[in-house]
């Protein structure tokens, strides 16, 4: 428990060391529960935030999130430690949250009107709440691949080495992708091309 | 990348961030407690599921063994008019195939009993249906064995075959009617007492370990 509070407190954002990480994952395959806690509490933040990111939905992230980690435990003893942990749990969650999307067939609508959008957290108030509308749904209108690389990369930071690795590509691909994502969302938002024309 | 581009790719990063923002604060303690539930849950299940499996599997070792040994001793006819063949089977080939359905009558007398006693108290069982399937194949092996051969037991196999195939598409959502449904057909046609009656007495106990 003690170091469950002690991973709490540094926030949970700390990656850990190839040591630390190596030494965490015996414990958890050697049953230790307090372990398991750990490595959860140490990956639970950036796991959520990037299912919260694709679903805009906390109950649809929350399930994908706690389905990540259920397979993670289940596969513990399948990981041979080639990659970095965080890179494996990403892949997983990728996987989730894609195959939870094609079952829930369906997108949260946007059904904020205009003159809320000012309100809700995180928006600038220089921000245009016309443009965030119509940027949120030309992100929704990406085809989900694209959507998860721009998500991960522009949204989240992950870098291509990251983004690659978590759905199984290269990091050529990783970069054509975003590129494309990108190209799309200029063309979506060519209304507001004065943002950022000269 | 053009000047224009670079700065398309900063107005994106600034004006994207605000797309599906998650929580200031991860709910990990509820989430937590989530994940430890469902891994409670599944693995009680896989190893209910372990322990099913094991027993359909040796039962269907010892038919499949039965089958074997059956087709390996059966007389070979010789060419020229058709001669009928009244020889009765190896003791112990029919020994294998009464086992195996001695076997199987215990387990299913064990499961419908459960099932009527729920059913007599208005629980639906949804697991039942799950039950009923395993049963239900290991029924229909021994239907295509030589121990239905006794008009009897082949009767009786075929009334289980109806109960368990009712069974087999119960669900929990489907309340308490199919239920009673399928415990009037239980008590209507004695198949439990018939399963308890259906032991060969004739039978001297044969160990089948390893097959189950």
């Amino acid at each position: 428990m003690q170091a469950c509070q002690t991973f709490r407190e540094k926030g949970n954002l700390q990656s850990l060391g190839p040591v630390d990480e190596h030494n965490l994952i015996d414990r958890v395959r050697a049953g230790d529960s307090r372990a398991e806690r750990e490595l959860y509490d140490v990956h639970v933040g950036r796991v959520y935030r990037l299912a919260f990111r694709m679903v805009g939905d906390d109950d649809l992230a929350r399930d994908f999130t706690q389905e990540t980690f259920i397979r993670a435990f289940e596969r513990l003893d399948g990981f041979r430690g080639e990659a970095a942990l965080s890179t494996w749990l990403h892949s997983i969650a990728t996987s989730v949250v894609l195959n939870g999307l094609r079952k829930v067939k369906r997108f949260r609508t946007r059904e904020t009107g205009l003159e809320e959008a000012g309100e809700l957290p995180g928006i600038s108030r220089q921000s245009d709440p016309d443009l965030k509308y119509k940027m949120e749904r030309a992100i929704d209108a990406l085809p989900e691949k694209y959507r998860l690389v721009f998500v991960m990369h522009d949204v989240e930071g992950y870098t291509h080495e990251e983004i690659a690795a978590a759905m199984g590509t290269e990091t050529g691909t990783s970069k054509a992708q975003l590129s494309r994502a990108r190209a799309k969302l200029r063309d979506s938002l060519a209304e507001f091309a004065g943002a950022w024309e000269a | 990348m053009t000047e224009s581009e670079d700065r398309f790719v900063e107005f994106l990063h600034q004006e994207a961030r605000a797309y599906n923002q998650p929580p200031a604060s991860v709910p990990r303690d509820a989430m937590w407690t989530a994940i430890a539930a469902e891994r409670r849950r599944r693995a009680a299940k896989h190893a209910q599921q372990r322990i099913q499996l094991r027993w359909v599997v040796g039962i269907a070792a010892v038919l499949v063994l039965g089958v074997a040994i059956g087709r390996l001793t059966a007389p070979v006819v010789p060419a020229g008019p058709a001669v009928v063949d009244n020889t009765p089977a190896e003791a112990g080939d029919d020994m294998m195939y009464r086992t195996a359905a001695r076997e199987y009558f215990g387990r299913a007398e064990a499961v419908l009993t459960m099932f009527r006693a729920d059913a007599r108290q208005g629980r639906p069982d949804g697991g039942a249906s799950e039950v009923a399937r395993e049963l239900l194949s290991t029924n229909r092996l021994l239907l295509g064995s030589p121990a239905a051969d006794d008009p009897r037991m082949k009767e009786l196999l075929e009334d289980l075959e109806l109960v368990l195939l009712q069974m087999a598409q119960l669900s929990a959502e489907q309340g308490t009617d199919p239920a009673q449904f399928i415990l009037q057909a239980l008590e209507n046609n004695s198949v439990l007492l018939r399963l308890r009656n259906a032991t060969p007495s004739t039978l001297a106990p044969v160990s089948i370990q390893g097959a189950l």
